[in-house]
């Protein structure tokens, strides 16, 4: 299987492009650039919790309206933690 | 979606080291219940409603105008999907966290086309079970 960063490099070029199926318009991948840009030179990378930080606990529901502690999970062991924006 | 299926493939690995794996989303749960069935996950998305969890970890950021316009006009409401109307987003982030709740391993990009590969979770998780 393809490593994650090669397949996210390969959608960013289709997407790039400019060619169906994507179709992005030039001046929207400027756009993005610009954005993204922006909050790397704003510095919230660095802000964000780090090594060594303790995490908060959270107690969220899951895909089947199940309430899930963090605190409960890390009982069982280790916790992988992903942040994603959404579905779109 | 990529980060998702990615972390898909090594679900089995992680619990075989009795380790957890959730994805944290803004949006509600309508759609996290579609995204989870469309990629056959066997791992929970939690929705962090109004980003009450990102804060914590200070990953929130709000959209430029600019931006928003932008995906606004690609159909992307986030404010629909997340039940705000502001559109702010959680930088994408990856942390590994350890039994005792400290932080092992924080892979925070504001670029969200770079992302970290998932084997180096599961390399972390076995050096923290040894």
């Amino acid at each position: 299987m393809a490593s994650l960063q090669s397949r996210l490099d390969e959608f960013k070029k289709a997407f790039e492009s400019g060619a169906p199926p994507y179709n992005a318009p030039h001046d929207a991948i400027e756009t993005t650039h610009r954005a993204t840009a922006a909050l790397k030179a704003s510095g919230l990378e660095n802000i964000a919790l780090k090594v060594g930080d303790r995490a908060p606990e959270f107690t969220l529901f899951n895909q089947d309206h199940v309430k899930v502690n963090s605190a409960e999970l890390l009982r069982h062991g280790p916790m992988v933690v992903s942040f994603f924006r959404g579905h779109w | 979606m990529m980060e998702l299926e990615a972390l898909q493939e090594i679900d089995s690995e992680v619990r075989a080291l009795g380790g957890r794996i959730v994805a944290l989303t803004p949006e509600r749960e309508r759609y996290t219940r579609n995204v989870h069935k469309k990629l056959s996950l066997t791992f929970d998305i939690l929705t962090d409603l109004h980003l009450k969890t990102a804060e914590q970890f200070r990953l929130v950021f709000a959209l430029p105008d600019y931006l928003r316009d932008l995906y606004r006009s690609f159909g992307s409401t986030l404010d629909r999907f997340h039940d705000e109307p502001e559109y702010r987003l959680p930088m994408p982030a990856r942390y590994v966290i350890d039994k005792e709740g400290i932080i092992r391993a924080a892979d925070v990009n504001a670029d969200y086309t770079i992302r970290p590969e998932p084997s180096e979770a599961v390399r972390l998780l076995r050096t923290l079970r040894a």
